[in-house]
């Protein structure tokens, strides 16, 4: 499957075409997802199965050693509220 | 003079930037927006501090987070 755009009317075709595809999702919070997609809607919100997400967490220490942190977590199901998401992105089209 | 409007209609296509307010910026090729924003980018790079550190194929990003500039090509 190309990248052509010819197939992409407006930014929510992006979403539509990737339907029952695995898709990488940023959040808010310097949290990320990657799961198959179900379902979206205009706000945004999704329906995900096979998630796996990816917090990132920094813990700033004292005298500059700050460390990074990735806690993971898996879940079969899960409901997105929509004004969280940052960006989402089809990880098989990279 | 020129509208937000006329200023959509004529950076589709181009390269732009989408900014964050959290800091990161996404640059890439405009491939369509909608009224609220709402924004898909081609062959898109993350950019935090100037330096690149992810690369997307395909990206749709949530109107509400930033704003959009347009962009020189990169040398």
């Amino acid at each position: 499957m190309d990248t052509s755009s010819a197939g992409i009317q407006e930014p929510f075709d992006l979403i539509r075409l990737s339907l029952n595809e695995r898709v990488f999702v940023k959040l808010r919070g310097d949290r990320e997802l990657t799961g198959v997609l179900h379902a979206y809607d205009g706000h945004m919100n999704l329906i995900m199965s096979a998630v796996e997400e990816t917090i990132m967490i920094v813990d700033p220490a004292e005298g500059g050693q700050g460390s990074v942190n990735y806690v993971k977590r898996k879940m079969d199901m899960l409901f997105v509220r929509g004004d969280g998401v940052i960006l989402v992105s089809p990880p098989s089209r990279t | 003079s020129g509208s937000p409007t006329d200023f959509l209609k004529g950076v589709v296509g181009k390269r732009v930037v989408v900014r964050l307010t959290s800091g990161v910026d996404y640059r890439g090729v405009l491939s369509c927006l909608d009224g609220y924003m709402n924004i898909a980018l081609e062959q898109t790079e993350e950019h935090v501090n100037g330096r690149v550190i992810n690369r997307y194929g395909d990206a749709f990003i949530r109107g509400n987070n930033g704003v959009l500039i347009p962009s020189q090509p990169e040398p």
